[in-house]
């Protein structure tokens, strides 16, 4: 295999110097009149060797990808819209070819030797390969590698990327198709969203109009907020963490950090508590009953005090040095 | 406190006692509300706090010396070096102009007053204020005479608030949390009445408030929100006419004569809704008009016309500006509120800022204990009546605790509305379980007979049915007890918080020794005094820009960049310099005329904030300019860790801010016993080698480390090669050394 291998990469550089024969010029014209009807233009072992021979007098960005099932390369799915998007807004944009910058891929099932020969563990890679000659010239012949570390990028980060490699010359915008379909389908559902309001508004307006319902959607937002939803929206933090010794840890150990399940905790605690003092304060006084009435109470401060004590404890796992609690949870 | 309330609110009948005891109360509960701000005066000092602070008592100190209209034309060209900056038209004047009447007041009555000592205690002083404007509000809100009260004691203590307003936390927000509590009280008043006068008072704190404070936007959105609900709840009257017009009319007005504010009340996105709703107004008003005097066909031609027009224009009107670029986009501090993925990708220098982060749940409780529960119990008591200011606080207390979520910073602007809400739910309960009164169980049949009737149809579910009362002594002195309880917890956990979390100045830290006693840290005035007594008058001074305002306030020296972040080029620039290798940064400190450069190190210590803990941020910033030459990616190893020790990366090893951190500093520990206590890494034994700059002065406990730039060589070599030439070092050898090693990135 490794002499396979070390043969085909021989063959691939004898490949690439009898296409840098042809005259780079000539090279690029073929190249660009291909990648008008199509691109990015999908590149196989022998013609990435002659996109990417040596005197070159244009740029190629060529993205490496792995799109079969079998590898599970989540970022390639991903990244690959995006670079057709660039690389067909780029052409269009670019149709004299006066950038002079051509767009590739080769999957790993096409070219599976240029992967060998590059010594790629890992996919996708976005290589560009400025020019060797000409007013753009540069030094060295060795292509510059985009960095993925960031996340799957968008078209306009890229583009941005390849701006930066390439200039003095025209950079086409990314243009994104329009989507007909969301459109249209956003136009039906508003539309018949719409209608289905008008039909339903003898049923839905009582509903509107209900201040019980108002006090419910305040109250859940409110307690949603406070309980700190924002943060793991923002954050993204994990629903709930592993202590280290096999154990589930619902609440994170700092005042700076929590879990998702733990918001939620909180969130039902803090709506548990305003319940009862609601309860306290507006439903107790109107039992007509005295016997009820003491139960209520009872049952209603009795529940109060129990959970403020369990939220202090659970605050002093947050806060260390916290120093107030109250029984049962000291 | 809580037991001065119920007092206020049991059996006493003389309206005169009434009045004497409610005014002792809200004097207590001042007097109460300044002197829990009281600690760090007592702790510490009579001294200016954290950062911003330093440069409003700057500006102020300039103002008190010379005058107003100097201080309007102010052009600062000791800061921004060397851009300068238009501070007297950059800033809000509010805090600064109050201050400096309060001085001359004094001065005019023959009180010996120093400028500082006002700047010190206005928060405090301010503090009282705020909470009795509480007191006003939540009187508007609910019968209860104890609800204000209570309100005025919450909002007096609440770790929230105070943590903005202790003594020496000189900040706009020091006075700017009293007029935006005020300003509401007054918009809940103009409404209430309808009356004009009120709205041009409502108008006119209100244009105090954009001269104090940025976050007078938050008005700016929330009363056209009210008005907005209150239309859509077909509540449209006279008095919502004339109080938001007024308000609308006058206070904007008032706010374009702020130099800072200028034009923005028509051009930027964030002060549309008050202009849109003031259309709205209109137009409502209109069609209420014609209503009066047409035919109900005509009408509903005449109003489809209207509204069609009116939103076909406006919505065109809007899209053509906003595309013609007469009107702004979103700022970008405001535009993160909304979409909380913006500023991460595009501003790093908002992302960077610790005020800006999301608020973790402990953070709601620590700064509102008890209160956060109150808080929703206290808005749904609210939906019994629902009155028009009661749909305010609603609304208020949906996009305040939104807004508290996202950033730490806005938990400021919902805790009044929290503290409004609680004392209503805490008012109520006390007010049922303290009544002497008894139920009479015939007397509540009968009533349950005939009172069933009017029970509101749009009333909450709850409320239906009559309130008789409580029957037993038993609940009464259970419930009763169980608030004292949690009362008097809540004013403990706000005094151990206060003393704890909010008191320090953050310019002089305190430690304790280990036999107890207080030590007191004083590295950065210690600093800062050296830089005032050997530098030249107009030495500039690079830092991180955190640091800016306080050497401005304390050295009296020119900076590079300070905490008025105007310029992210500049301050990327500083991250640059910072974040480079010493062949990349000479250059641009040259550039800058950069004298001495100051960074904050705590591995000695181990204090937590120093420079490198905030150093991917300056990477991150310098990359957002400079992509191609500084990458945050090679600050990490390969395994992605962000390391300080042996096993740093080559760029990290070799930045300015690493060398300048780590210089010299093995050399207090015997070898291979270095140790950065803040990160909890072992240093190698050899340090870092500075050629082009050279250490100037570090403090006691290494937490400010200057160095000087050295100037250039007087026979023409590179630096490099000079301090290798110093350091006895063959030319051979430091040609090996020096730049081949550097130019690894």
């Amino acid at each position: 295999m490794r002499l396979l291998s070390s043969l085909l990469s021989v063959s691939l550089l004898l490949a690439g110097s009898f296409a840098a024969k042809k005259t780079p010029t000539g090279r690029f014209d073929e190249f660009h009149a291909k990648s008008l009807s199509s691109s990015p233009v999908k590149l196989a072992t022998s013609s990435y060797g002659s996109w990417t021979a040596a005197p070159r007098d244009y740029s190629a960005a060529v993205l490496l990808t792995a799109m079969d099932a079998r590898f599970g390369c989540q970022l390639c799915q991903s990244f690959q819209p995006e670079f057709d998007i660039l690389a067909k807004s780029w052409v269009k944009g670019d149709k004299a070819g006066k950038s002079r910058t051509l767009f590739g891929v080769l999957d790993f099932a096409d070219g599976r030797d240029i992967f060998v020969s590059l010594g790629l563990q890992t996919a996708p890679v976005l290589l560009f390969f400025p020019p060797t000659e000409g007013p753009h010239a540069v030094a060295s012949p060795d292509p510059i590698r985009y960095d993925f570390t960031a996340g799957p990028p968008s078209a306009e980060h890229v583009q941005a990327w390849l701006a930066r490699q390439l200039p003095d010359r025209p950079h086409p915008p990314i243009k994104r198709p329009i989507n007909w379909t969301a459109w249209i389908m956003g136009v039906g559902i508003f539309a018949g969203g719409i209608s289905l309001l008008v039909t339903a508004s003898p049923y839905l307006w009582p509903i509107v109009q209900s201040r019980n319902v108002w006090a419910s959607i305040s109250l859940i937002l409110i307690l949603v907020f406070i309980s700190g939803h924002m943060f793991n929206h923002i954050r993204k933090v994990p629903y709930i963490a592993g202590d280290g010794k096999g154990g589930i840890s619902y609440f994170a150990g700092s005042f700076q950090s929590q879990f998702g399940m733990e918001t939620q905790v909180i969130a039902a605690i803090y709506g548990t508590l305003a319940f009862c003092a609601i309860s306290l304060a507006v439903k107790v006084p109107r039992i007509a009953d005295y016997r009820t009435q003491q139960v209520a109470v009872l049952a209603w401060g009795g529940v109060l005090f129990i959970l403020y004590s369990f939220l202090l404890s659970i605050f002093r796992i947050k806060n260390g040095g916290y120093p107030f609690s109250l029984p049962p949870f000291m | 406190m809580a037991v001065a309330t119920q007092g206020a609110s049991s059996g006493i009948n003389s309206q005169n006692t009434r009045t004497l005891l409610r005014v002792s109360i809200l004097f207590l509960i001042a007097a109460a509300a300044v002197a829990s701000r009281l600690f760090s005066v007592i702790r510490f000092e009579s001294i200016i706090h954290e950062f911003d602070p330093w440069f409003n008592f700057r500006a102020t100190k300039y103002l008190v010396a010379n005058g107003f209209y100097k201080f309007w034309d102010w052009f600062d060209d000791r800061t921004w070096h060397p851009l300068g900056r238009v501070t007297g038209g950059t800033l809000y004047p509010g805090l600064m102009v109050t201050s400096g009447v309060i001085y001359h007041a004094l001065r005019a009555l023959t009180v010996p007053v120093d400028i500082r000592n006002i700047c010190v205690l206005l928060a405090p002083a301010f503090s009282g204020l705020t909470a009795y404007a509480a007191y006003l509000l939540t009187n508007e809100m609910t019968t209860s005479s104890s609800a204000g009260l209570l309100a005025a004691a919450f909002m007096g203590i609440t770790p929230g608030y105070i943590s903005r307003s202790v003594a020496g936390s000189y900040d706009n927000e020091a006075i700017a949390i009293f007029l935006l509590v005020f300003t509401f009280y007054l918009w809940i008043k103009a409404l209430k009445l309808g009356s004009m006068l009120w709205g041009a008072l409502c108008a006119l704190f209100y244009g105090y408030m954009v001269a104090s404070w940025g976050g007078y936007a938050f008005i700016t959105c929330l009363l056209p929100l009210h008005a907005f609900v209150l239309i859509g709840m077909g509540r449209f009257s006279n008095r919502l006419y004339v109080s938001y017009t007024t308000w609308y009319a006058l206070g904007t007005i008032a706010s374009m004569q702020i130099p800072f504010v200028g034009f923005l009340p028509v051009k930027t996105s964030e002060h549309m809704p008050a202009l849109g709703i003031f259309g709205l107004v209109q137009l409502v008003g209109l069609l209420q008009y014609v209503r009066s005097s047409m035919s109900a066909k005509q009408f509903q031609t005449f109003v489809i016309t209207v509204l069609v027009g009116a939103v076909g224009i406006g919505l065109a009107g809007l899209v053509g500006l906003t595309s013609l670029g007469y009107i702004a986009p979103w700022s970008g501090r405001f535009y993160s509120l909304w979409d909380t993925g913006y500023a991460k990708i595009h501003i790093p220098i908002i992302a960077s800022v610790s005020e800006h982060q999301p608020t973790a749940w402990p953070a709601f409780f620590f700064d509102l204990n008890m209160l956060i529960w109150l808080f929703p119990a206290g808005v749904y008591l609210l939906f019994q009546d629902l009155r028009d200011e009661h749909v305010f606080v609603v609304v208020y207390a949906l996009f305040g605790s939104y807004f508290a979520g996202v950033m730490v910073r806005l938990m400021l602007t919902l805790t009044p509305i929290v503290c409004v809400s609680a004392a209503i739910a805490a008012s109520q309960i006390l007010d049922t379980y303290l009544s002497a009164k008894k139920p009479n169980l015939e007397e509540v049949t009968d009533a349950g007979a005939t009172d069933a009737k009017p029970a509101k149809k749009s009333g909450l579910r709850v409320s239906s049915k009559p309130n008789v009362g409580i029957f037993t002594f038993v609940s009464k002195a259970l419930v009763v007890g169980g608030m004292v309880v949690y009362l008097l917890m809540f004013v403990s956990h706000c005094t151990w918080v206060t003393s704890n979390a909010y008191s320090s100045p953050s310019v002089v830290l305190a430690s304790r020794m280990p036999d107890g006693s207080q030590h007191i840290i004083d590295d950065y005035r210690e600093a800062y005094q050296w830089l005032r007594q050997n530098t030249k008058e107009d030495a500039k001074i690079m830092s991180w820009w955190d640091y800016g305002y306080q050497i401005g306030g304390m050295a009296d020296r020119p900076t590079l960049v300070d905490n008025n972040t105007w310029n992210n080029t500049h301050i990327a620039t500083v991250g640059k310099a910072m974040s480079s290798s010493e062949e990349v940064s000479y250059p641009i400190m040259r550039q800058h005329e950069v004298d001495y450069v100051l960074v904050v190190f705590g591995g000695l210590l181990g204090y937590s904030g120093d420079d490198i803990n905030k150093f991917l941020w300056m990477v991150r910033i310098a990359e957002g300019i400079w992509p191609e030459e500084v990458k945050e990616r090679n600050f990490f190893t390969s395994r992605g860790e962000y390391r300080v020790d042996a096993e740093a990366t080559d760029t990290m090893k070799n930045s300015l801010m690493y060398k300048m951190s780590y210089y010299n500093y093995h050399s207090l520990f015997p070898a291979g016993q270095t140790v950065d206590r803040v990160r909890g890494a072992r240093l190698p034994d050899q340090g870092p080698v500075l050629n082009t700059i050279e250490e100037a002065y570090t403090t006691e406990n290494w937490i400010i480390r200057i160095y000087k730039v050295k100037d250039l060589d007087n026979v023409g070599r590179d630096l490099a090669a000079a301090a290798s030439f110093d350091r006895g070092q063959k030319k051979k050898a430091s040609k090996k050394k020096g730049p081949r090693v550097l130019r690894v990135d």
